[in-house]
């Protein structure tokens, strides 16, 4: 096990509006969740020393506008001017997973006292995945000129194999999306509190790509979400209970660029990851009350619960059934609407409801008694990070 | 069928890596990189054999048959220079003779139905302009 565990928790959360199009530029929702985390912590703003984020835009051909389109460290403390800032990073893979582990390894180096970690999305105008130039260069050049656009497609083609090798039916799916949505009308702040979605709603829905209808892709939304992460024994001098941080892993999986469609390589990126984080809690997926696995588009659910060990290969589309992943089911997924629910957020929201479960503070969603609470903040493949807090320290 | 005709598609930029392919498109042979070491066939082209690390790689030709290892059918029509042919097909086909380089391709001359995981396909060239053909795939002839 791990000689560090229990030793980080995170001791506040905060969240930004969620909407289509940007009233205010995105820095202002980065600095609303980050103020909200600050503040649900108890803390002063003065007292943060360290900041980290993964400034990145999804969205393909729209410029990266640091305060419009990212907010990077640099524009976080323009904003902040915190007066003892005294660690910084942002990180350039692994996602918002990446960083928020990189925050842990700074705690426990003594490198800061209270991190802040924020993930602020934008939705551009226009065509999403804006694909403007009439050459294909670089590694899309055997992609590209075939109709392969955005991450939709490269996605899509590996759930093909899936549903086809393992003899499935993409009907399956509807249980995720109807659930999901059903968890999401606990979540005020989720772009779809407020909007039922029926089994008729997902099976009638239009096709995106084959075998994606439009449910089971997370709608591209601005907004931003942010947390507080401190040593133990400050986070028990907290208002809120702290969720305390038992294991994380995290795989880069070799990958060639312009290579899609394996399965294989979803499945190792999972499986390494998890690997690390159950033997570094002591934990197995047998132990776990509730999770939370990253659904940009549904299919990473399949590859998350399959390759983290949940339920065998082939198996997850059946496994998600008869009420298992309920509030009240035997393994509570998604609890705060996940992606589908939220809207495009990416990991950090699933790393921010992994904390609420676990230190009792997720409201009328809360899972009973839930104690072992497990992220996979990012889809398995190629640089999947994955987390467990826990309630009780050991 | 997809109606191809009013498509335009993306026109590849060979790099020094990947020139060597798109030269022996244009001569209507399907060549790919393989290890002098292990014998290891890949695609992508890469700096290094993605099984042994080896750096001796030569572009070899290949039998241009091979199976349907994934596909999508693409609906949405975000991407305007595709729209006319939608819904079509996109698939990754993994060639006899090279096992786990994965080639996109779109399925040609076949409804897009046809379009299923371990269908047997074979090669076609399309040419886009003077300097670049494009590999493509159609349904294979009886075996």
């Amino acid at each position: 096990m791990w000689e560090n565990r229990c030793k980080v928790a995170v001791s506040g959360v905060g969240f930004s509006k969620v909407s289509r199009t940007a009233d205010v530029p995105l820095a202002v929702h980065a600095l609303t969740a980050v103020k909200e985390a600050v503040a649900d912590s108890g803390l002063a703003m003065s007292d943060i020393d360290g900041l980290a984020t993964y400034p990145e835009l999804p969205a393909t051909g729209h410029a990266e506008v640091d305060g419009i389109s990212v907010v990077s460290v640099n524009c976080m403390m323009a904003m902040l001017k915190l007066p003892d800032l005294a660690w910084h990073i942002q990180v350039g893979t692994v996602n918002i997973g990446g960083a928020v582990q990189q925050a842990v390894n700074a705690l426990l180096a003594g490198m800061c006292n209270y991190a802040v970690v924020w993930r602020a999305m934008h939705n551009p105008r226009g065509t999403y995945q804006n694909l403007p130039s009439g050459m294909a260069a670089g590694a899309t050049q055997f992609t590209a000129p075939y109709g392969f656009g955005g991450p939709g497609q490269g996605m899509a083609v590996a759930y093909t194999r899936w549903l086809e090798r393992h003899n499935q039916n993409r009907e399956k799916m509807a249980t995720l999306a109807v659930t999901q949505r059903r968890h999401t009308q606990h979540n005020p702040h989720a772009y779809f509190y407020g909007t039922e979605l029926s089994r008729e709603d997902y099976l009638a829905s239009r096709m995106v790509a084959y075998p994606f209808c439009l449910f089971d892709c997370d709608i591209p939304v601005q907004g931003a979400v942010a947390i507080v992460l401190t040593t133990a024994d400050r986070a028990c001098d907290l208002k809120p209970t702290p969720a305390y941080l038992a294991g994380y892993g995290q795989r880069l999986h070799f990958e060639v660029a312009g290579r899609i469609g394996s399965l294989a390589d979803y499945m190792e990126g999972g499986r390494s990851s998890a690997k690390l984080t159950w033997e570094r809690s002591g934990f197995g997926p047998k132990d776990v009350d509730v999770a939370q696995i990253y659904d940009g588009f549904s299919a990473s659910v399949i590859y998350g619960l399959e390759s983290y060990g949940f339920c065998g290969e082939g198996e997850a589309l059946d496994f998600i059934q008869d009420g298992r992943i309920e509030l009240d089911g035997e393994l509570p997924l998604n609890t705060f609407g996940g992606s589908l629910g939220t809207g495009r957020i990416h990991g950090l929201w699933h790393i921010i409801e992994g904390a609420l479960q676990a230190s009792g503070r997720a409201g009328s969603r809360q899972v009973k008694d839930a104690n072992v609470s497990f992220v996979g903040a990012s889809a398995p493949i190629v640089t999947g990070t994955t987390f467990i807090f826990v309630r009780e320290p050991y | 069928m997809s109606d191809w005709s009013k498509v335009t598609r993306p026109i590849p930029v060979p790099n020094e890596w990947t020139k060597p392919f798109w030269d022996a498109a244009k001569r209507g042979i399907v060549e790919l990189q393989r290890c002098q070491s292990c014998g290891h066939f890949q695609h992508p082209p890469y700096a290094t054999c993605t099984r042994c690390v080896a750096t001796d790689l030569r572009f070899e030709p290949v039998r241009g048959i091979g199976t349907i290892y994934a596909y999508t059918i693409m609906y949405h029509t975000g991407d305007k220079r595709f729209a006319a042919a939608v819904p079509y097909a996109s698939i990754i086909v993994e060639l006899d003779d090279a096992p786990g380089a994965l080639m996109a391709g779109n399925l040609l001359d076949a409804e897009y139905t046809e379009a299923k995981v371990g269908r047997r396909v074979e090669i076609v060239f399309e040419k886009l302009n003077d300097d670049v053909t494009l590999p493509q795939f159609r349904l294979a002839s009886a075996e």
